[in-house]
């Protein structure tokens, strides 16, 4: 703007206060002097200009302060040639900017304004950031594989577990079991039929791989022991009373045989005046339990 | 006050009509609308100096718009139109700052 402020010195000369380019010089001689024509009041609030452009222009205004001025040019308003080519160039950059602005602050149209090389750049950017994420996915893909993994074989281990437990309860007693085998009812009438006849039942069961048995409502388990008891036999401390009722599960085609077999279990039986009946069954349920027990001294010596 | 008016006057309007930029105008409307406010800072100051006038006001108003356009023309043209604009936009930025100084010298004093 320093030709329009050199222009605007050379053009505009001060009519109220008369002064030409001799005039202006010697009032920077003098700066006590005091204009004539204006007004008491307006010259009130002169104070050395701190602008050092402003100091050494010549002013050909009368004495006014910028602010003065701006004051002025505000109110009133006055319709000047001047003030309506302002306001039209005003008005121009009011629009250019409200529209550059509404149309900047649309996101797409952002893009749409942008220059070639910007956008070749915003695509390059957009395609590092695509690679970057599609690294991130396949990482977690595979992470989540993983995890899918070892929680189906952590279930798998589970199930195992579950099984295991289960068929380590039937062997333990612990748990109820169903399946096809025998009932053998021995009678005995005389009361000749003593606990190690009764073993010997079990001991021949067990070798013909009976898989649960129950004596008269007592599971019968690895450490079950049988002891003679008055009229009757004790079995782990239960007293139990003929007829004697085993529930045997196992293969029946094994099972009965075996106590069959000549000078067996039945055969000894008999010849003690004992009345032993064999039924073969697909469905016996061995539904006696027994307390899981903790051994006090033997431990586990896998993991 | 008239100008001030017009001024108000073109933001709404550019508000409510929201014309579609034709789209050979759209790189330079951002440049010229920069150099056209650091017209009207110097007018505003050159006002508060006293030493306004209608006629360079619109001759510099208008010659700042079309250089500034006219710089990023010829940027685009040579491939550098990118860095061009951002220079224009830094040196009427510092000429919009030093007239923001002296209009606040005349204003506040200070």
């Amino acid at each position: 703007m320093s030709d329009h402020d050199e222009k605007t010195a050379e053009d505009r000369g001060d009519t109220r206060d008369g002064g030409g380019e001799s005039g202006d010089r010697l009032r920077k001689e003098l700066p006590q002097e005091v204009p004539a024509a204006a007004p008491a009041a307006e010259e009130a609030p002169k104070e050395p200009e701190p602008e050092p452009v402003a100091e050494a222009q010549p002013d050909p205004g009368p004495r006014l302060t910028g602010r003065q001025r701006l004051v002025q040019g505000l109110w009133p308003p006055r319709v000047t040639r001047a003030q309506l080519i302002v306001a039209v160039l005003l008005f121009g950059l009011g629009f250019g900017l409200a529209v550059q602005v509404a149309s900047n602050s649309d996101s797409d149209s952002a893009l749409r304004g942008a220059r070639q090389e910007d956008l070749v750049r915003i695509l390059d950017e957009l395609d590092d950031r695509t690679q970057r994420l599609e690294d991130e996915k396949r990482g977690l893909e595979q992470q989540r594989d993983e995890l899918e993994n070892s929680s189906d074989q952590a279930e798998e281990a589970r199930k195992q577990t579950i099984e295991k437990e289960r068929q380590l309860g039937i062997l333990a007693g612990t748990v109820a079991a169903q399946g096809p085998g025998i009932t053998m009812t021995i009678v005995d009438t005389k009361g000749t039929v003593e606990a190690d006849m009764l073993l010997d039942a079990i001991q021949e069961l067990r070798a013909a791989g009976a898989e649960a048995i129950q004596v008269n409502g007592v599971r019968v388990v690895a450490g079950t022991y049988l002891a003679d008891s008055g009229k009757g036999v004790s079995v782990d401390g239960n007293k139990i009373n003929a007829p004697y009722r085993f529930k045997v599960i196992g293969k029946p085609q094994d099972l009965e045989p075996a106590l069959n077999i000549p000078g067996g279990v039945v055969q000894t039986l008999e010849k003690e005046q004992a009345t032993v009946t064999i039924e073969r069954s697909t469905d016996i349920v061995v539904d006696a339990l027994r307390a899981a027990k903790r051994p006090d001294y033997a431990r586990s010596s896998s993991q | 006050m008239i100008a001030v008016l017009g001024l108000v006057v073109g933001v709404v309007a550019g508000l409510l009509v929201r014309p579609e930029v034709p789209a050979v105008v759209e790189p330079y409307l951002p440049i010229a609308v920069v150099a056209a406010l650091d017209a009207v800072f110097g007018g505003l100051r050159a006002m508060l100096d006293g030493i306004f006038d209608d006629k360079v006001f619109v001759v510099s108003f208008l010659s700042n718009v079309v250089v500034a356009a006219l710089i990023v023309f010829l940027g685009d043209k040579l491939g550098v139109g990118a860095q061009l604009s951002t220079g224009v936009v830094v040196v009427l930025g510092i000429r919009i700052f030093s007239n923001a100084a002296a209009i606040r010298r005349h204003v506040f004093r200070a």
